[in-house]
């Protein structure tokens, strides 16, 4: 923060008048597109499944297509001047999410639809809550321990619980809740805010200074701490998709902090020596490398789900199935980890290539969001989320096609699934926020250089 | 920080072009590749997604049919008769695959596109299948079930003038409706209980399963005296209980140790072991694998419906050093074998004039309009032997039923001809008190103008009495079948 200054001046009434009404306008706008799409989606599928169709208002899909615009609401009141695309991008991922999961299981799917609500609420209230992205910067601690409080918490007797030989859920009564996902937020802050402060000392360090500087502990202190939270994961948990995001989004947002080298490589090297020994102790790790490696070899047994899948990719060919014509269902738990591949088979080519230029949208408007953000520590924040959204979905796309082992993180906006769902509305809010104040910050006078030494 | 920010901006470009570049390859380059892919499932889900057509009785009764279900597929196959016509129709597995009519008629009963006839029609998906109507008549059929009752053994009838097959059962019977559930675990587990057991449902005993036809055989043996050796026919043979075989010390006794003797007639009628085993060695090995052949030996019966399997009489050359073995053949022991098709085929030979009509299930194929596009055209098999030899051994068989070891089948006001048959499976034993016979009968009737021939087995399988025969187990389901194709009784 201090090596971060802005000069202001009194210009923001009459430009802010100007330029924010199209903005909103402009989202209303995609927003309406992204309703199309979705509603048009509903509909085929609908007619692929029954090859004939009765319309009935579906309450569902009619609150999958109106609840965005109470986040559109949200923008206007407390960020009118955030990025128009972010938003709609996300209930368009969100909606065709919603057609494929409700095609495949119409009761995951309402459960979607009231998880989607409660994201949008979140949403909204992480922007009403959240005036001024710098006031995160305050509660560096208490964030950084309910974070690992929560990656601890399905460890927890009674609260935790195996899925799949994973422990990474918690249940409260009825409700599960996949705590990783709100920690992988938390955490993220904490690097910021951490490396706002601390990012000067880390600058100088390199492997030469180990031997000779006494406080190599406590400068690399923080390094370890984020390996052992993600061995912890991959040990304990055989979370081994969100240890490698945590981790490698805390190593990116260190290099961006300080622009040394030296810890992408260590990070690297230590990322890669915890996944082997990983790999040597934990079945369940080792399995995930073997059906990278060759699934064809284990296409009746462990490797069944990739392989099904790569079926489901080839059999969609350029322009898929259609909706509700293919035959995803024969992938097991497609709606969750493997959904990517039901869009795969049903929309093509064509479907999956939008799906992937959606996505760059959103990370495109969270990266414009870092570049213009009003302070250093808002900056990080942004790129720190954008890069552990951006992440997220490159490991699991790149699991499901066998370009990286199966990591098991979920597609976001697009796959079933409640912590995913909720946890990334927060995290476009924190983004919209920081782009607000990026945008409005302009009409103070001409964009404010970022400082760094 | 902006320049890393931009770094990172193009690290995210170059990771989702990674990204399309696979997604190209696995959705172009190896499209084609991955969707015929042997473990692919979806095409054949495709296939199980569409409508099927009927399978028909002759006499119009709907033995396999889909209906509309609420599963993955939105239809269900079902079989209202459950395992009364499962070696007929076979099962349509999504696991196992097709058998029966199911698999060799699949082309016709699989749904294809109806070409649009109307605008509206443009928006929709119809498709059109097509019906197998068998040749199976659903009485005769009932009756081979009823008369078998709780024994395990196979019935198969035909028409011997077309090669109509009018009934096909085979018990144990399976159930087509799990093997063709469209849940997985209900199939896996139906597969594992019909592959169990001496008798598995699975294996149809009609058409795949052989046993040594006994004395149903010296038919064949009988027609090959008219047509090679005619002058053993007038030749009158010793009464004995006992006979001695070439070549060993070993002898061959009648069933229970009865004298029998004489001509041919009185041989067969009472089914005279000693006598008919001198005649095959009279005749020679190459006039009797000769006949055997003719009357389709050693030959797949070209059945449309996968897995008849072809009965077996060793060729001459086996016997040329084992004398013994060819008065065993002659008898239909030693290495002879035959499934319950091959000996109705025997029968509908010496029933139409020597020849084979080729043995079939489908009579016709009716599209979604009713229109018949394939008709069953009869044509024949094999020559087996000359009118006039069947003639002669069409009467030899009558006097089976006038008097000899097959009276019990008699039905008042019908000729029938027929020959009874109990193979004894372990005849080293020299014992008659094993209780382990393969009982055996084959008819016709009526005897000048044939309407059906039969075949039936009874194999060995506990429960039976410890002398069984042929006349005991296999008769009344013999007497059964023809009563109810003829109309009487």
């Amino acid at each position: 923060m201090a090596s971060t200054t802005f000069r202001r001046t009194g210009k923001r009434a009459t430009l802010t008048a100007k330029a924010t009404i199209p903005r909103r306008r402009f989202e209303v706008g995609l927003l309406v597109i992204s309703n199309i799409a979705t509603i048009v989606a509903f509909l085929l599928a609908k007619f692929g499944l029954d090859q004939s169709y009765s319309p009935t208002l579906d309450p569902y899909v009619v609150a999958i297509v109106l609840l965005p615009y109470f986040g559109h609401l949200a923008n206007r009141i407390s960020a009118p001047d955030t990025d128009p695309a972010i938003l709609p991008v996300a209930a368009l991922l969100n909606g065709i999410g919603f057609v494929m999961i409700d095609r495949l299981d119409p009761t995951e799917a309402h459960l979607q639809v009231l998880w989607t609500a409660l994201g949008i609420g979140l949403y909204s209230l992480t922007l009403f809550l959240v005036k001024n992205s710098d006031t995160l910067d305050r509660f560096r601690y208490l964030l950084v321990m309910v974070g690992i409080g929560l990656v601890l918490s399905p460890l927890v007797p009674g609260l935790g619980e195996n899925i799949n030989g994973e422990r990474l859920w918690i249940h409260f009564g009825p409700l599960s809740f996949q705590p990783v996902e709100a920690a992988k937020l938390l955490l993220a802050l904490f690097f910021a805010s951490y490396l706002t402060e601390k990012g000067e000392l880390l600058k100088r360090l390199s492997i030469r200074h180990i031997a000779s500087i006494g406080s190599t502990l406590r400068s690399f202190g923080p390094l370890g701490a984020a390996w052992a939270i993600a061995m912890v994961l991959m040990a304990v948990e055989r979370d081994v998709g969100f240890a490698l995001l945590i981790f490698s989004t805390f190593v990116v947002t260190v290099w961006l902090a300080t622009s040394n080298k030296t810890f992408l490589g260590l990070g690297t090297v230590l990322f890669v020596i915890g996944a082997y020994i990983a790999s040597k102790l934990f079945a369940q790790v080792n399995e995930r490398f073997t059906i990278w490696l060759d699934p064809w070899k284990y296409a009746q047994g462990i490797g069944y789900q990739i392989v099904q899948a790569q079926y489901a990719f080839g059999t969609g060919g350029y322009s898929g199935t259609g909706l509700g014509q293919g035959h995803p269902s024969l992938i097991p738990v497609v709606t969750s980890d493997f959904i990517f591949a039901a869009i795969g088979e049903e929309l093509g080519l064509l479907g999956t290539t939008a799906i992937l230029f959606a996505f760059l949208v959103i990370i495109g408007a969270g990266l414009r969001a870092a570049m213009r953000a009003r302070s250093q520590f808002s900056s990080l924040v942004a790129a720190s989320f954008t890069l552990t959204f951006g992440l997220q979905t490159f490991f699991i796309i790149s699991g499901v096609i066998r370009i990286l082992p199966l990591t098991g993180v979920t597609l976001p906006f697009v796959a079933y699934g409640g912590s995913s769902l909720v946890a990334n509305y927060v995290l476009i809010a924190i983004l919209a926020r920081i782009s607000h104040e990026g945008n409005d910050a302009r009409h103070f006078g001409p964009q404010p250089p970022i400082q760094t030494k | 920080m902006q320049k890393r920010i931009f770094t990172l901006a193009v690290f995210f470009l170059i990771a989702f072009s990674l990204l399309f570049l696979q997604l190209n390859n696995l959705q172009v380059l190896q499209a084609q590749k991955l969707s015929n892919a042997n473990g692919n499932n979806n095409q054949i889900t495709k296939e199980f997604s569409l409508p099927r057509g009927a399978i028909l009785t002759a006499d119009g009764k709907v033995i396999a049919d889909t209906v509309s279900a609420k599963n993955v597929y939105h239809y269900q196959r079902e079989y209202p008769y459950g395992s009364l016509y499962g070696d007929v129709t076979g099962f349509d597995s999504i696991i196992y695959g097709r058998s029966g009519l199911e698999a060799s008629y699949n082309s016709y009963l699989q749904g294809s596109l109806a070409p649009p006839n109307s605008i509206s029609s443009l928006f929709s998906t119809k498709y059109q299948t097509d019906s197998v109507v068998t040749t199976i008549n659903s009485t005769l059929q009932e009756t081979a079930a009823k008369a078998l009752g709780s024994l395990y053994g196979a019935v198969v009838a035909i028409d011997p003038k077309t090669g109509s097959i009018l009934a096909l059962y085979s018990a144990p019977s399976f159930d087509p409706n799990p093997l063709s559930s469209p849940s997985g675990s209900v199939e896996t587990a139906a597969w594992k209980l019909y592959n169990l057991g001496t008798y598995p449902p699975l294996l149809d005993l009609a058409t795949s399963r052989s046993f040594p036809p006994g004395s149903t055989f010296k038919i064949v043996t009988s027609s090959a005296v008219y047509d090679h050796d005619p002058a053993i026919a007038t030749q009158s043979f010793p009464v004995e209980s006992v006979t001695k075989l070439p070549q060993t010390t070993l002898t061959l006794h009648n069933y229970a140790y009865e004298a029998c003797g004489g001509t041919l007639p009185v041989l067969l009628q009472v089914s005279c072991d000693t006598g008919f085993a001198n005649i095959g060695l009279e005749l020679g090995a190459s006039n009797l694998a000769q006949e055997a052949a003719a009357f389709g030996f050693n030959a797949v019966p070209p059945l449309d419906v996968p897995g008849a399997a072809a009965s077996y009489f060793p060729p001459a050359s086996f016997f040329s050093q084992n004398l013994p073995q060819l008065a065993y053949s002659a008898i239909g022991q030693g290495n002879d074998s035959a499934t319950p098709l091959q000996m109705a085929l025997v029968a509908s030979a010496i029933a139409n004039h020597g020849v084979i009509e080729t043995p079939h299930l489908m009579s016709e194929i009716v599209n979604y309009q009713n229109q018949v596009i394939r008709r069953y055209q009869p044509h024949p098999w094999k020559i087996a032997t000359s009118a006039q030899t069947a003639a002669k051994v069409t009467s030899l068989m009558e006097g089976v039923v006038n008097g000899g070891t097959a009276q019990g089948i008699a039905l008042p006001g019908v000729k029938i001809a027929a020959k009874t048959g109990t193979a004894q499976t372990n005849l080293s034993s020299g014992s008659t008190a094993t209780g382990r016979d393969d009982n055996w009968m084959v008819a016709f009737a009526p005897a000048q103008n044939p309407q059906i021939a039969v075949a039936v087995v009874v194999p060995q399988q506990p429960g039976l009495s410890p002398n069984p025969t042929g006349a005991q187990y296999a008769g009344p389901v013999v007497k059964a079948m023809l009563a109810a194709a003829l109309g009487v009784g």
